[in-house]
Parts: structure tokens; C-alpha cells; sequence
């Protein structure tokens, strides 16, 4: 990694008056090749009914050079470790390397830097015991569950999310599980307990798991600031398969107090979906997280029913899945016209023109004979009207793989977002984005000292023109995957930007002129710093 | 009334057909997922008990998605439908449409699949006939001995009802000790796959000493006599099923399935179009003709509905799916050595 001076001298006034991005511009389609075995990737999600959910992978830097390394669930086979050896805007190309990570029964993998120690760290959720393995620098990493205290219980466990609470100096971790999987034959009304792991009171590891009862089959969970309280709740995905009674829920967190639901009395609907995965993302502009959750057939867009700032927000969402073009309900491609199992989402903007486009992966729970074999993974390209359209197959990516877990990143840092998905009982895929001519862009990564350095539930806002776009940086959700890294914003004509930093207490940065075509290091309290690779 | 103006102006159109009350009616429908092959046989036999009422017949496709039925139905009520036939896909979900319909005075029928609203109707087959119908077909093979029984998805409500059906058969025999119940079980998505483990293990358990087994769909059954045949016992052992799955019915023929329990479409069809006009002219719901009272859905909500009897197929009535133009004699009859089949020759 190599910091260079600020390019600051770039920017002027003059970028202040510029249009919104991509008006009145005929959309950009992207275009996506698989690369899956020239760079080297050889990993099959395995196994069988305890393996019918999760499939996840991890993607992090922990060798140093900004390029983002990867752990690719194994299920019942041991998980394998990619070190990224691509360089920028090449093929990417990754080495298998022992990491310590290599556990079996691995459902899904979060990274993040538990014990602050500037080294990211890596929670293996396993069907039994959850393993949290802390970064001992040059991609190796030790068991660490005894050290910290952290109990990694024995279930089926499926979901995590992470925050760090106000004045916390060590993580709350949120563990979801699914069904007692001693009820193979009679599974339903199974579901076994989530854990919330808070930090001990003298700060040195974790206290005891409290369960967070009632507990309904959590398949994606997500520490979010939902109402910018400062407080982020934790939503959660459940799987209505399985649960009885059930619904998908909001936990209130309040620093020191017991975890509570919000309830009918908050606003808070009652909603049974196959919840699978969360993406989240300011898709509607109200300055509120909108949340996508998959199911199966429709999923759902949700947006708080009111945003009006002068009364007392309400935990009261609405669908608007269907006006928006994402229900996505089923094949659009590929001739079978059952309807679609969902999982893994994730916003993101895959053709740099400044609005958050969806990644949807998609694959039969195993054999359901009433839902879609032949199920199509789903790319929704967003448009300035607020509506999204799907490009799967023009992208090159509508895989009728069985998928299940998936991360859209950066992996050659060409300012261009990769693709990798994980399948059930089938070889994970990767994809390079190589849309020809891509706009701006810009690359974040926020670092803070002390506690939580990589500034997770900070808020990143973008201003171009008139226009501001804020995005909650969070550890969660998705389907058993998640990413440290870089975060990347699409520019579309804007050459450059302002970027605001809300960090974790609530502190608002300056405004930061930026340059768009560069990698920033935004430091709490220090200037940005141009970063580039190599 | 704006609508009803609408309504009598397309009307005109069908005024030479003759019966004027009649022509003046439109029945909208509302598939779930009409590309699914199975509902075109549906939709014929609703088509044509309608027209020849001079009813017009118009029609939405959700395809596959909740939401998008919800707009559907409105549509289907702003285009002057006079009454709904609603095939939901979930059924939760249907219901702001529904009770938005029946508030301005247009009947909804629940289409094979409930609809809990007790202003709406319900038609479709008894699922505790189709339980009584298998289990008679088994008892009357094996009527003592040791049952096992592979029950479908524990959280879809026809896994009960058919249950229930067979109780009703052989809760005597149970409680004299004439049946001993040696296994039970709902199957997780009613998958084949999960189906054929449960009867592994339930044979494994009982030392292979088991008599009989009440499989509550086709493609269960089909699990159930794979487990059977890895132990030498298919075709000694009674199986039941339901849908009339083609390769199913070749088990019929071949003796290693006893029934398919089999719900002829067409007449689900007719009989939805027949209640839809019925309806529509301002019958009651209870005046209905055939209706009866059922509360046994997962709220209990009491609904008036109409049930339509299945028709057990077994080796002695396959003759009734060939005719029907359900399956060719070459699908049913494949493998079966000459002689053993009357209508396989």
C-alpha cells in the first residue's frame, strides 16, 4: 500500500454546478466475463440438508496491498482461502493459500477487526460451532474463541451482523441460527435461538450470549441505523418455511437495556416471507436505509411509509418492490416459468453512473418441484426514474447456477465492481466487469483510531451538484457474506465530488473535495489521502 | 354506478346471443401462473360452460408474484367483472383484494386453493375424501397389519386434511388393535427424495415389518416404493398416492402402487364457472347449489364452499384416465407384461 500527497489542488467550484449524474443518458449495460478458472478459482459449496442453506464468502484485504483476498464457503468440505494476485485492471487472478481459515462446515464467513487491532479479523459460521479467527497479519489467522470470549455455540447458524455499540470498545455481534438440526424428519417450528454477543463490562472480550428470543429460522441479519436515531436496530430475515408463528422483525439496541422488539404499537407490519438476504441502500432519496429482502417468488423493496422529519418516525415500511421493477419473482430467462428462490442481494453500482443498481442470486432450495430449476441469477440496473430494469443475461451473468451467497466488489481495482457467487454443490463463479468506457468513480476506505477502525455504522455521503446520496456502511446481511474493503461509489459524468463522513458517534467530517478515478483513505480528524496500488 | 354502465355498454355486443341477463355478465379470473400447463385444462372447461351462457370470460396472469395479483384483481373489478375466480398464489397476501372486491359487491371464488374470507367462496376437490379414498383403496388390500404413514409439508393444510380423511377409514381398526400405526411423519416439501428416507428409516426401525403404506401424494409414494424396492417389497407392500402422476399411474399398472387418487381438472373447471354465474346473478353464497359449510382451514374461518369428489384410479379403472385424454395407454402401460392389466392388454 502506498499513500501519495492529496490531490486536492484538482477540484474547484466549478464541479459544484454540475448536472446530476447520468441525466437524460441512454443506460450504460455492463458487460461481465467469467474468469472463474483462469484466475483460479476451484470451490464447490457441499453437502447435503444441512447444507441446503448458506454458502457464503468473505472478501477482505489482509495481505496489505488494498487488493481484496477471499474465503470461499466449503460446506461440508473444508472452506478455501484465494489470495488476491490480480493486478489493477487486469484478469484477476487468485492463488490458493493455507490461511488457517480452512475449516469445514462452514455455512458463511463475515470479516471485520473484532479486537482493533488494525488486522481484520474473520467469524466462520459453521453448522455447530461458530469459530471467530483473529488476523495475525500476512493472510494467517488463529482460532480465537476461548481469547475473547467469544461462545460460538452449537446450531445451525446462518446469519450475522456486527456493530459497535455508543462507547464500546469491543464489537455486539449477532449471531442468527436456523432449524434444531436434530429434526431432520419433522423440522418445523425447530427454529433455535439467535445470540447477541455483547462486550463484557470491563471491555476485554465478550459477555455470555443472550438469546433473542423468539427466534424464527434467521437466514440474513443487519445492525442498521434505520431511523438515524444514532442507535442502529437489527433487521432480521426469517425464514418462514420453517417457523410457526413467526414473522421478519426490527430489534430495538438500546446502549445497557435488555434488546426489545418493535412491535404493531411502533408501526412495525407484520411480514412472512421466505427471508433469505438483505441488501441495503438509499434507493428511494429520503435519506433513510431502503431495505431489499429476498424470498421466494416476490421479494420485497421496503421504505419507511413516512420520512417526515418533524414527527417521530414509525418502524412502518412499505413494499414498493413492484412499482420499482425489483420483485423479481421469477425466471426471465431460461424458459422455466416456476417462480424464483432468492438469497444473496446486494446493492451496489455496477456501470459507474451514479445510481445503486441490484445484484440478486438466485437457485432452488434443492429440488422444490414448485419452484424454478433453472433459476437465473438477476442484475437490475436503476434508472433516473427510480425504477430498475433487468440486465442479467446482456451482462453476462445470469448463471443458472444453484446460488447462494455472492459479494459484488472491486477485485483488480479498476474502479469497475466484480462478481463472485457461491453455488450449492457446484463450482463457485467469478466475474470481471468489463464494461467498456465505464464513468467516474471513486473508492473509499474509512479508517478511524482506536475502537472500530474500519468505522462500521458510519454514514458516507456523495454530493454532486445539488444532489446528496448517503449510504450506511454496515457489517451484515447479504446471504451469509460480507466485505471490508473498499467503498465504491459510481460518478457517472461528475469528475468530482464532495464527500461528507458521518462517523460512528455521530460526528459529521468536513465536506472533502475529491477527485473522481482515485482510491481515498479517509482518516477520522487527517486529511483524505490518494492511495494507490502497488 | 359507472361501472355497471360500462358493463351493459360491452354488453350490447352479446344481446343476439339471446339470454339478455346472461350476455350482460363478465367472470374474471385470476391465475396465479397461467404459463403452468396444468391451468390451460382448467380454463377451457371454464371457458366453455361460459359461453354457453353467452358469459364473458376475462382474464389476468400474476405470474407467480403476489403483489402483482393484488393489482391484477383491481383490474380485473375495473374492468367490470361481475364475479372473480381467484387462484392465489399466497394466499396471506390475497387478501386486501379480496375483501376489496366482496366490499363492492362482487363474489370472489377461491380457486383449489383457500382463501380464508367468509364472504368468499370456496370450490375445490375434498381433501378428506381424497384421505378416505386412499386409505379405503389400501384397507381394502391389507386391512390388519402394521401402516406407515408419509404425510406431506407439515405447514400446508391439505397434509392435515388428508390425514384426517384417513383417520376417519381406519381409526376403528386402530383402536381395536387391528392397524398398528409403526410410522408417521410429515415430509419437507413433500420432496420424493425426503419421502424415500423417512420410509427407509421407518422399514429400518420395524425390521421390514411393515404391511402397508399410506402415502399422501404421488410423488412421495414414488420415494416410498424406491425404499420398498431396495428391500424386495415393492409390489407386496400397498401404496397409496394422489394427483395422477403419470409415472405414478405406470405403478398403478405395474402393482407396485395400489391408488392414485385423481382430481379430474375440467370438472374443477365447469363447476368454478357454474358457481361464478350462479353468483353473479345474485345467489346467495349458502344458496349455492352443493354448498356447504366449512370451517377447517388454518383460521377456521366458516366459508361456503363447494367440494368436488376425486375419483380413485387403480388397476381396475385406469381405462377412466386413458379416456380422458389425461395419459396415453403407451405412458400407462410401459414395462407391464401382457395379461397382468386388462386395459394394457
Amino acid at each position: 500500500m502506498r499513500d501519495t500527497s492529496p490531490r486536492l489542488a484538482a477540484i474547484t467550484l466549478a464541479f459544484a454546478g454540475l448536472a446530476q449524474a447520468a441525466t437524460a443518458q441512454a443506460q450504460v449495460v455492463p458487460t461481465f466475463v467469467d474468469e472463474t478458472a483462469n484466475a483460479g478459482i476451484d470451490s464447490v459449496y457441499a453437502g447435503e440438508w444441512q447444507y441446503m442453506v448458506g454458502g457464503g464468502v468473505a472478501t477482505f484485504d489482509c495481505s496489505g496491498d488494498g487488493f481484496l483476498d477471499m474465503l470461499l464457503a466449503g460446506g461440508e468440505a473444508p472452506a478455501k482461502f484465494y489470495l488476491n494476485q490480480s493486478t489493477q485492471g487486469g484478469a484477476l487472478k487468485f492463488a490458493e493459500v493455507t490461511s488457517g481459515l480452512e475449516l469445514d462446515a462452514v455455512t458463511g464467513a463475515y470479516p471485520l477487526d473484532i479486537d482493533s487491532d488494525g488486522i481484520e479479523d474473520v467469524v466462520l459460521l459453521r453448522v455447530g460451532e461458530s469459530v471467530a479467527m483473529r488476523g495475525l497479519g500476512a493472510c494467517r489467522f488463529e482460532r480465537a474463541n476461548e481469547a475473547w470470549g467469544f461462545n460460538g455455540g452449537d446450531a445451525w447458524w446462518t446469519a450475522f451482523a456486527a456493530t459497535w455499540e455508543r462507547g464500546a470498545t469491543w464489537p455486539t455481534l449477532a449471531l442468527g441460527s436456523y432449524i434444531d438440526r436434530s429434526q431432520e424428519i419433522e423440522p418445523w417450528g425447530s427454529c433455535t435461538d439467535n445470540w447477541l454477543e455483547r462486550p463484557r463490562a470491563d471491555g476485554k472480550g465478550f459477555d455470555a450470549p443472550v438469546p433473542l428470543r423468539p427466534s424464527y429460522c434467521a437466514l440474513s441479519m443487519l445492525f442498521t441505523d434505520w431511523n438515524r436515531s444514532g442507535t442502529p436496530g437489527l433487521r432480521i430475515a426469517n425464514d418462514r418455511e420453517y417457523y410457526r408463528g413467526g414473522q421478519e422483525q426490527l430489534w430495538r439496541l438500546d446502549a445497557g437495556q435488555p434488546p426489545a422488539l418493535y412491535t404493531d404499537k411502533d408501526g412495525w407490519k407484520n411480514l412472512r416471507i421466505w427471508g433469505m438476504g438483505i441488501a441495503s441502500a438509499d434507493v428511494t432519496g429520503d435519506g433513510y436505509p431502503d431495505y431489499f429482502v429476498t424470498s421466494m417468488a416476490d421479494n420485497k423493496l421496503q421504505t419507511l411509509a413516512s420520512a417526515t422529519p418533524d414527527s417521530p418516525l414509525k418502524a412502518d415500511y412499505k413494499d414498493i418492490a413492484f412499482p420499482r421493477g425489483v420483485i423479481a419473482q421469477r425466471p426471465y430467462t431460461g424458459g422455466d416459468v416456476r417462480p424464483s428462490t432468492a438469497w444473496h442481494a446486494q446493492f451496489e453500482d455496477v456501470n459507474n453512473d451514479g445510481l445503486m443498481d441490484l445484484f440478486i442470486a438466485k437457485g432452488n432450495v434443492d429440488q422444490m418441484p414448485d419452484f424454478a430449476a433453472n433459476d437465473p441469477n438477476n442484475l437490475l440496473l436503476q434508472s433516473t426514474d427510480g425504477k430498475f430494469t433487468e440486465v442479467g443475461e446482456a451482462a453476462g451473468i445470469a448463471s443458472m447456477g444453484v446460488s447462494r451467497g455472492a459479494e459484488v466488489t472491486d477485485f483488480n481495482l479498476d474502479g469497475l465492481l466484480d462478481l463472485v457467487v457461491v453455488h450449492r454443490r457446484q463450482a463457485a463463479q467469478l466475474w470481471r466487469n468489463t464494461t467498456p468506457d465505464p464513468r467516474h468513480w471513486i473508492e473509499l476506505r474509512l479508517q478511524q483510531p482506536g475502537v472500530n477502525r474500519d468505522a462500521i455504522g458510519a454514514a458516507v455521503e456523495v454530493r454532486i451538484g445539488s444532489t446528496v446520496t448517503r449510504r450506511e456502511i454496515t457489517l451484515g446481511g447479504g446471504h451469509v457474506s460480507g466485505q471490508i474493503g473498499w467503498w465504491h461509489f459510481g460518478l457517472g459524468d461528475a469528475a468530482a465530488v464532495d464527500i461528507r463522513v458521518t462517523w460512528p458517534d455521530g460526528t459529521a467530517g468536513e465536506w472533502l473535495p475529491l477527485a473522481a478515478g482515485s482510491f481515498y483513505v479517509l482518516e477520522r480528524d487527517r486529511a483524505a489521502r490518494v492511495w494507490l496500488p502497488g | 354506478m359507472k361501472k355497471l354502465a360500462a358493463v351493459l355498454l360491452g354488453a350490447t355486443a352479446f344481446l343476439s346471443v339471446g339470454a339478455a341477463y346472461a350476455a350482460e355478465l363478465v367472470v374474471g379470473v385470476s391465475w396465479n401462473n397461467f404459463q403452468e400447463e396444468r391451468w390451460k385444462t382448467d380454463e377451457a372447461a371454464m371457458k366453455a360452460v361460459l359461453d354457453a351462457a353467452g358469459v364473458k370470460y376475462i382474464s389476468t396472469d400474476a405470474q407467480s408474484s403476489a403483489t402483482k395479483q393484488l393489482t391484477d384483481i383491481e383490474n380485473l373489478i375495473s374492468q367490470g367483472a361481475n364475479a372473480l375466480i381467484v387462484l392465489a398464489q399466497d394466499t396471506d397476501a390475497i387478501q386486501p383484494a379480496v375483501q376489496k372486491a366482496v366490499d363492492e359487491g362482487i363474489p370472489v371464488i377461491g380457486y383449489d386453493r383457500l382463501i380464508e374470507n367468509p364472504q368468499a367462496f370456496y370450490i375445490t376437490f375434498d381433501n378428506k375424501e381424497v384421505g378416505r379414498l386412499q386409505a379405503q383403496a389400501v384397507v381394502k388390500v391389507v386391512p390388519k397389519g402394521n401402516y406407515v404413514i408419509i404425510k406431506g409439508n407439515s405447514a400446508d393444510p391439505n397434509a392435515d386434511f388428508l390425514r384426517s380423511g384417513m383417520e376417519e377409514i381406519i381409526g376403528d381398526a386402530v383402536k381395536s388393535g387391528d392397524i398398528k400405526i409403526v410410522g408417521e411423519s410429515y415430509t419437507d416439501n413433500w420432496d420424493p427424495a425426503n419421502a424415500q428416507k423417512e420410509m427407509e428409516q421407518f422399514l429400518t426401525k420395524n425390521n421390514n415389518d411393515v404391511q402397508a403404506v399410506l402415502s399422501e401424494n404421488d410423488g412421495m409414494a414414488g420415494g416410498v416404493v424406491a425404499a420398498l424396492t431396495a428391500q424386495g417389497l415393492a409390489g407386496q407392500v400397498p401404496v397409496s398416492g394422489q394427483d395422477g402422476d403419470h409415472a405414478a399411474l405406470n405403478r398403478v399398472a405395474l402393482g407396485t402402487q395400489t391408488v392414485s387418487v385423481w382430481k379430474d381438472a375440467r370438472e374443477l373447471g365447469k363447476q368454478a364457472a357454474a358457481v361464478a354465474i350462479a353468483l353473479a346473478n345474485g345467489t346467495a353464497l349458502d344458496k349455492v347449489e352443493g354448498a356447504v359449510m366449512f370451517d377447517g382451514g388454518p383460521k377456521k374461518v366458516p366459508m361456503n364452499s363447494v367440494f368436488l369428489a376425486p375419483v380413485p384410479i387403480t388397476a381396475d379403472n385406469l381405462n377412466v384416465v386413458i379416456d380422458a385424454g389425461w395419459i396415453t395407454k403407451e405412458e400407462v402401460c410401459q414395462g407391464v407384461p401382457a395379461g397382468k392389466v386388462a386395459v394394457c392388454g
